[in-house]
């Protein structure tokens, strides 16, 4: 049963990040890959805070959050004042540069890990509480996601993307749009990195490289951007598939190369065959209703 | 009475072309001002200055008396400064309406504190947009195709978005560029007319075009350009009929 547990975690924690990384390079069109070093800064603040200065784990959490939160907005205002290109360039610098730095800070436990999390589970409820914990997350995540991406914010997000100069000719502040929305999704990414921190218990800067990044990119593009369940969708595909080839009861020399060809031949397939994703986003921005539209289609009757 | 929008000393060159050569221009409330010249004039390079979309070698500018120098161009737009493109710029994933929507100088979710907040305040400036674009649209005859996608339409009717698009600003000054080009029959009119009327509510507005029958229904008076100068102001009928323009422009 734990290994059950265990996957429907992963798969929850997946689910936001792959949807808050789907807001800042699907939605805002933001060129950046490193999500993962958000997620990390948010599980290893938290693991810190609640393990040497015995801050409740919910806080800590949350401090995770906020801690992810400005530390993407410092990469981000510098990087983004250059050009959006450069948060590309950036954004890599700052998640590689970490990774190696938190390997010889043997204060949260250097290249070996930082063990000893203090685990967040509910006592007499067990792991299952948990479980329904990181779903409800994620599905929060999810809807939260939608609804500002639907509303007039995801209007701006999308005006921006097709055409910046025009954009902000009208008025809108493009810079400031990429910043709050980059923080946004860093902020999501780093609550997700202190659950998965205080479920684990334990963890390593290495976890939160390129592969890591890769394997999120992975899921929104398989699953399709710009979409509600897309991101949803490709992080419970590319959770389950190298648990399913497990059950075959191959041996490790087979199962690992087997595992790393199937990721490959699916991001290959995809990029060939169906850039869009197993589900394709609308061409055409439609907010959600409001009530304002009411009034809006009385007029129109009338005219 | 003073100008709308002042422009003084503007110069600019790029490599070793010179696209503005300390150009003194204003722009009076309730005027149309057209802009004339050949190709490669630096027409739309001047409007690209006054946006702060180029950076000026020398130069300011300041509207309603108040320099735009330091500011961005999202600021120059949020003081009244509206403008529309030679090569429209709309928003292809948006309908009609939300290319109109984005339009106002201050836009409901400017300030995410009250995406997040403050949601009865976004729907009531939502709501005060959607009036003011649907308004707009059934001057300018767009209504019937508020929801389509802007690749859907006319080209015609594509330009004329763009112009509907600048009047959400309810700009002090409008810099239209080329309008017409590429527009005919009843869209033409259109044009024209809206045009009038902003000027009648006061705006300052400046026309590039190359089509001289609708700089002289529309305009009250006209600039020559040439190499990025500023060559003769004077009544359009003037500008066209001088022989030394004329042989400019047409490059004979
Ligand atoms: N960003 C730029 N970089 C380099 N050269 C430029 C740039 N913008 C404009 N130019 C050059 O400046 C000159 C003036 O261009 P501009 O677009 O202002 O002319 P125009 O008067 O609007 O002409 P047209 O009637 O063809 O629209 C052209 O030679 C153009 O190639
Ligand atoms: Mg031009």
């Amino acid at each position: 049963m734990d290994y059950v547990f265990t996957i429907l975690i992963l798969i929850g924690l997946f689910v936001i990040l792959a949807s808050s990384f789907d807001l800042v390079i699907g939605h805002c069109g933001l060129i950046s890959i490193a999500h993962p070093i958000f997620y990390a800064i948010g599980a290893y603040i938290s693991a810190m805070l609640s393990k040497q200065y015995g801050l409740p784990v919910p806080v800590s959490i949350l401090c995770g959050g906020v801690g992810a939160l400005l530390a993407s907005a410092l990469v981000a205002v510098p990087a983004l004042r250059v050009s959006g290109d450069y948060l590309l360039i950036a954004s890599i610098g700052f998640q590689l540069g970490l990774i190696e730095l938190a390997k010889h800070f043997h204060e949260i436990g250097g290249a070996g890990g930082l063990t000893n999390i203090p685990s967040f589970l509910i006592k007499d409820f067990g792991r299952e509480s948990y479980v329904v914990l990181v779903l409800v997350l994620a599905a929060l995540t999810v809807l939260f996601i939608r609804w500002l991406t639907q509303g007039p914010y995801g209007r701006m997000m999308t005006a921006m993307r097709d055409d910046e100069l025009a954009f902000s000719m009208l008025g809108r502040n493009a810079i400031w749009v990429k910043v709050a929305v980059f923080a946004i999704g860093s902020g999501i990414a780093g609550i997700a990195g202190g659950l998965y921190a205080h479920y684990f218990r334990f963890l390593e800067p290495d976890q939160f490289g390129l592969l890591q990044s890769s394997a999120v990119l992975t899921m929104v593009v398989v699953g399709g951007m710009r979409t509600t369940m897309g991101p949803v969708i490709g992080a419970i595909v590319l959770q389950l598939m190298p648990q399913v080839i497990t059950f075959f009861n191959l041996p490790p020399s087979i199962l690992g190369p087997l595992q790393g060809l199937l990721f490959t031949g699916l991001v290959l397939f995809f990029m060939f065959v169906r850039p869009q994703g197993l589900l394709p986003a609308a061409d055409l921005w439609v907010g959600r209703k409001q009530q304002g539209d009411a009034g809006q289609s009385a007029k129109e009757a009338r005219s | 009475m003073s100008a709308t929008l002042e422009i003084r000393g503007m110069c600019k060159s790029f490599g070793g072309i010179v696209v503005a050569d300390s150009i003194d221009l204003d722009l009076m409330a309730g005027r149309v001002l057209g802009l004339i010249g050949p190709n490669g004039a630096g027409k739309t390079s001047l409007f690209n200055l006054v946006c702060g979309v180029v950076k000026p070698d020398a130069g300011s500018v300041s509207l309603d008396g108040r320099s735009l120098e330091a500011l961005p161009t999202y600021e120059r737009a949020r003081m009244g400064l509206a403008r529309t493109w030679q090569n429209l710029r709309l928003f292809p994933s948006l309908s009609v309406m939300d290319n109109l929507m984005l339009g106002p100088r201050a836009y409901s979710a400017d300030s995410l504190m009250d995406v997040f907040f403050r949601p009865s305040q976004i729907r009531a400036h939502e709501a005060e947009a959607r009036d003011r674009a649907l308004d707009i649209l059934e001057r300018t005859g767009l209504s019937p195709i508020a929801h389509s996608r802007v690749q859907d339409i006319s080209f015609g009717q594509q330009k004329l978005v763009g112009v509907a698009r600048a009047l959400m600003n309810e700009a002090r000054c409008l810099l239209l560029d080329e309008p017409m080009a590429g527009v005919e029959g009843q869209t033409y009119a259109l044009i024209q007319k809206a045009v009038r009327d902003i000027a009648a509510s006061g705006v300052a507005i400046c026309v590039v075009e190359h089509n001289v029958a609708f700089i002289r229904d529309l305009c009250d008076e006209g600039v020559f350009m040439f190499a990025g100068k500023v060559l003769a102001r004077g009544s359009v009928e003037q500008l066209i009929n001088d022989p030394h323009l004329t042989e400019l422009y047409f490059g004979t």
